[in-house]
């Protein structure tokens, strides 16, 4: 299932905005289709609090046994927290990608990019295009 | 017969106080270690290696070798890697004393033989590339291809142009970008068409005044000759920039088309798979580049020349990159290289690409109707069949056949590459093959794919080990034993 | 032709089942104006025989360890060779297989990876080694490019004089297409002055590339430099002798956070240069960085402990572009080879092979200073090698006396250090025995005025 309250990147990350200390703060993770595609992954890296990112910057990798992919923010702004812990308990992943699976916390500096991410119809279209 | 006792680590048979080699005492009048060593250098012992008696050692290395498919004990059809045979007289020649044991320092009078050897090897490479300057210096096809590109780098800093990119296909080796990065080198992928050949669009319009170097595979790591070489030469050419050819592929064309008569200014072999040299369980190789005669001025030195009669290492090129490795070379890989290149000659050497040719495509017409060949109706040396229709029809992956041919006393063929061709099966029967064993290989994938898919996704089933657990080893490694990891379970 | 099976009726009935009339036709997609159109201009075929006896001819122009007594060094050595590594490596199973992509029928090769990188751990003291690269020289290589990643540092690199000289002339080729810088700090006396050092190393550099024991013999504080390296945010890169931690301190123990090494030593003969062992252990956070083949344990579906290669990602075919190296092969004969030598020496037979050489180097060194006219170039303990100074400044020919008697008397350093133009590398191993180093003294330190330079034994320069 494709959470509905999501929003989607064409490269499989997930953001869900909210407002956080009166600042528009985007979570991001990797969808349930991409975590199969990848199939187990093994493991992965994250970067650090801080890191001023834009939108389509590369921000992380995850692996499999055979194949690295690279993970993509679908926003611009500044890194405000990383799931440090993800790494750890990657055989978990697949079971919570988008609650206990969320990679980092970007504080958005400019809105403009959101207007390209995708709502979940239009993701599962994507994916249904790609599988 | 296997004995799987083999399989207990040597550090679980360490027994304190057990030791294979005897050394002889000391019968020079010196004093004590702890004398001659400064205290904050000296260990308080030697370090925890394990303790074992020398019968153990030569039975436990002996069985290990029995858990292993190899060329002498198996048909080893592994694509791109020409795993043929590895003729026994020049195991021979390169253990010979005076071959094997000279020092790589030694004054180059005490070894003008093995000059004169390497500097025949020179002109013999130089003339199976139509390429004629030649260094004998890296140490794998990997690092041949490195030191092409630092090569190409060099020859374009004295030119005054500042170029950075390196353009190879989607087909290519993962070495070619991973070298050109190395080298400091953008790396460009330029697409492969639908025959599986360069797509000249897509390179045109890749193409301008930065590219320093085009790598190209031919024939491709398709099996495929791309006829379009020297066109590509020449718009690359036109660019101002260079042909790399990686020679990976050469078994397919010796004597039949040389790399610098159609279009390459540099190119590497791989000696340890064309000329023979045995694979090691993974190297040795060596990786000896060829260039024009203008390129030659920056080859790595010492390259071996010759002066009145004698021979020299030559290291007064004021152009030339520098060294790439320590010492000259990986010469007991290039020794047997220029044994087999003696061996067989002109016409041998034509030959062993013929009957190269002739086995693959052999092989090709005796399993294409059930493992398709997606390019080509005629193939090199290698050719790339697909498992996609099995998979789709009966859910039997590359990777399943692949595991089962073991059980057959196949050793598989090289699966999953190219990354153009799914479900790929890269199959190299080489020269050194028959027909018969062909044959057998074909009936047993006849056979194994009529079996249930079941079957097939457990294979193998005859060997030792089943499939391993690859996410486990990657996710937790394990990559030394501690006595914690304890023993067998 | 020698190896083929293919008979005129093989031939004739495979091309018939392929659906073609001759071999030619095979090679329709080669274009005709590429085609070679001649014989390739190469010596005729020689039979096996003709082969052995052409061999033999070239071999017997050689003078080799066997005829001549080496006291050659710098980085390759006439360490004995137990015959179980030659029996062991020797069988088809080890040296015809291949890199093990198919793990059930590679147990063998990736169980000997497996305990090679054991030994390499035991023996370095380090979390993690791979399965081994070309060779000392590109494993040092390999190793400052992997403290450049870890550091994000990729412009400076500081090392000294006395790291081996053909070691930093390799880095010096990489660092010329990587826009990185080599800080080299001399080492006059022999071993590095940390003072001088310190006073390079800052916040750009990645790490500090060290020999010990050096290119000289001599030891260095690489416990100290560790910690100028660590102090700055730098590793610390170690290149050792396998054979010295029989009785030294662990690079990993000194503070090192890489080691390398050449692996000759370990079981393989001179071979002139290669192909040898590149050793490669860091500590376990920077595995991901490390280059080359790595075997993991794990189990089959049964439930047996079996091995495989892991952490593949890190690789060419995988990763291409972005891989940590370009490298696909390691140097698995070799390994093989360094593996078995070490389950013979054991540790004991480890300690006992660098006792013999560091007490036959002392009385060699010994030896041949007595008179006036040779001395030691640095005052200062040395291990299997030492440097000798001839106060005359005649080291070629003095080098070709030796020859002429029948030594590889050592190797003149000019060629690298143009201030120990006067000098030559001596190295002793366990396989000297007392009588060919009072010889080798007799015919040098026995010298006490230069004699007439006899052009046809003068020695040509070695290779730089």
């Amino acid at each position: 299932m494709t959470p509905k309250d999501l929003l989607y990147a064409e490269t499989h990350e997930w953001v869900r905005i909210a407002e956080e200390g009166g600042r528009k703060v985007a979570t991001v993770g990797i969808s349930d289709f991409a975590i199969q595609q990848l199939t187990d992954l093994v493991h992965m890296v994250l970067p650090k609090v801080g890191t001023q990112l834009k939108a389509g910057q590369e921000f992380g990798e995850v692996e499999s046994v055979k194949a690295v992919s690279s993970l993509y923010s679908p926003v611009t702004g500044e890194i405000v927290a990383v799931n440090s812990d993800l790494p750890n308990k990657l055989e978990s992943l697949g079971s919570d990608p988008y609650v206990g699976g969320w990679m980092i916390k970007v504080a958005i500096s400019d809105e403009s990019s959101l207007a390209k991410l995708m709502d979940a119809a239009a993701y599962e279209r994507q994916c249904a295009a790609e599988g | 017969m296997r004995n799987l006792k083999s399989t207990t680590l040597l550090f679980e048979l360490s027994q304190p106080g057990r030791r294979g080699a005897s050394l002889p005492p000391c019968d020079v009048p010196a004093p004590e270690v702890s004398e001659l060593i400064p205290a904050a250098a000296r260990a308080g012992g030697p370090p925890p290696l394990p303790e074992v008696a020398e019968p153990e050692v030569i039975r436990h290395f002996t069985n290990l070798s029995t858990l292993n498919m190899s060329v002498d004990t198996h048909f080893y059809p592994l694509g791109s890697c020409t795993m043929k045979y590895n003729s026994k007289r020049n195991e021979r020649m390169a253990a010979l004393p005076g071959i094997a044991d000279l020092h790589p320092l030694a004054p180059e009078e005490t070894i003008q033989g093995l000059l004169a050897l390497l500097y025949e090897l020179q002109l013999m490479l130089g003339e199976i590339a139509g390429l004629p300057a030649v260094s004998l210096q890296p140490a794998a096809g990997a690092h041949g291809e490195l030191t092409a590109l630092m090569v190409a780098a060099a020859h374009f800093r004295h030119l005054g142009q500042a170029r950075t990119k390196v353009l190879a296909p989607d087909s290519a080796h993962g070495t070619n970008p991973a070298s050109a990065k190395m080298a400091g080198f953008d790396f460009v992928t330029v697409k492969s068409n639908a025959s599986g050949f360069v797509d000249m669009d897509d390179l045109a319009a890749k193409l301008d005044d930065q590219i320093a170097v085009f790598m190209i595979t031919n024939p491709s790591t398709l099996g495929l000759f791309d006829r379009q070489v020297s066109e590509i030469a020449r718009i690359v050419h036109a660019k101002g920039g260079l042909i790399y050819l990686d020679g990976a592929n050469m078994n397919a064309i010796l004597g039949i088309a040389r790399p610098g008569d159609f279009g390459a200014d540099m190119m590497h072999y791989n000696p340890h798979k064309t000329f023979s040299g045995p694979h090691g369980g993974g190297g040795p190789g060596a990786g000896p580049i060829c260039v024009t005669e203008t390129l030659g001025a920056y080859l790595p030195t010492p390259v071996v020349e010759q002066r009145n009669g004698h021979y020299v290492l030559a290291t007064n090129r004021p152009l030339s990159i520098g060294r790439v490795r320590s010492f000259f070379g990986n010469v007991g890989v290039l020794v047997r290289a220029y044994c087999y290149l003696r061996t067989h000659g002109p016409e041998g050497l034509k030959a062993v690409s013929e009957n190269a040719v002739l086995n693959a495509n052999y092989l090709m017409s005796r399993v294409k109707h059930i493992l398709p060949v997606p390019h080509g109706e005629r193939c090199m040396h290698e050719f790339v069949a697909t498992a996609a229709p099995l998979k789709k029809n009966h859910g039997v992956t590359a990777m399943d056949l692949a595991k089962r041919l073991l059980d057959f006393g196949f050793h598989a063929p090289t699966v999953y590459f190219p990354l153009t061709v799914p479900e790929a099966m890269m199959i190299e029967p080489t020269e050194t093959e028959s027909k018969e064993t062909m044959d057998a290989f074909a009936e047993a994938l006849f056979r194994i794919t009529e079996e249930s898919p079941e079957l097939l996704h457990d294979a193998p089933h005859s060997t030792l080990v089943s499939r391993p657990d690859e996410v486990q080893a990657a996710r937790k490694p394990i990559m030394k034993w501690t006595a914690e990891v304890g023993p067998a379970s | 032709m020698p190896y083929f099976y293919n008979t005129p009726a093989d031939q004739q009935a495979m091309l018939a089942a392929i659906g073609v009339s001759s071999i030619d036709e095979l090679f329709a997609q080669v274009p005709a104006e590429l085609r070679l159109g001649r014989p390739l201009d190469l010596p005729p075929a020689l039979s096996e025989l003709e082969l052995a006896q052409h061999l033999g001819r070239l071999a017997a122009q050689n003078a080799h360890i066997g005829e001549k007594v080496c006291f050659l060094g710098g980085g390759a050595y006439d360490h004995f060779v137990p015959a179980v590594v030659d029996c062991v490596a020797g069988r088809g199973e080890f040296y015809t297989s291949y890199t093990p992509y198919q793990p059930e029928v590679a147990q063998g090769n990736l169980q000997v990876m497996f305990e090679y990188q054991t030994l390499i751990c035991q023996l370095t003291g380090l979390d993690v080694s791979n399965a081994s690269l070309y060779d000392g020289g590109s494993a040092a290589v390999e190793a400052v490019l992997l403290a450049m990643s870890v550091t994000g540092r990729q412009a400076k690199v500081v090392t000294l004089g006395s790291v081996h000289p053909q070691y930093r002339e390799i880095l010096e080729t990489y660092f010329a297409c990587l826009g990185a810088k080599l800080v080299t700090v001399p080492t006059p006396r022999g071993a590095a002055d940390l003072a001088e050092v310190a006073a390079v190393v800052d916040g750009e550099t990645a790490c500090i590339l060290v020999q010990h024991p050096n290119f000289f013999g001599c030891y260095e504080d690489v416990s100290a430099l560790a910690k100028i390296a660590h102090d700055a945010g730098a590793l610390l890169v170690q290149s050792f002798d396998p054979i010295s931690l029989g009785l030294l301190k662990r690079p990993g123990d000194l503070g090192a956070d890489v080691a390398v090494a050449e692996g000759q030593s370990l079981g393989t003969p001179l071979l002139y240069g290669g192909p040898y062992l590149g050793i490669m252990a860091c500590r376990e956070q920077f595995v991901r960085r490390m280059p080359g083949r790595i075997a993991g344990q794990t189990v089959d579906r049964r439930g047996r402990r079996c091995w495989v290669l892991t952490l593949q990602t890190r690789e060419q075919h995988i990763r291409r572009e972005k891989a940590t190296s370009n490298i696909c092969t390691n140097q698995g004969l070799f390994a093989l080879r360094a593996a078995i030598y070490l389950a013979e020496m054991g540790p004991q037979g480890l300690a006992e092979t660098a006792e013999l050489c560091v007490r036959k180097a002392h009385y060699a060194r010994e030896r041949l200073t007595v008179g006036s006219r040779l001395s030691a170039a640095f005052d200062q303990p040395t291990f299997k090698e030492f440097v000798i100074r001839d106060s005359q400044g005649q080291v070629e020919e003095l080098l070709a006396q030796g020859l002429d008697a029948g030594y590889l008397a050592g190797i003149p350093l000019g060629q690298w250090y143009p201030e120990l133009a006067d000098c030559f590398l001596v190295a002793v191993t366990e396989k000297r025995t007392k009588a060919e180093i009072d010889g080798l003294a007799e015919i040098l330190a026995a010298k006490r005025e230069s004699t007439a330079p006899r052009p046809h034994a003068r020695l040509a320069k070695t290779m730089v």
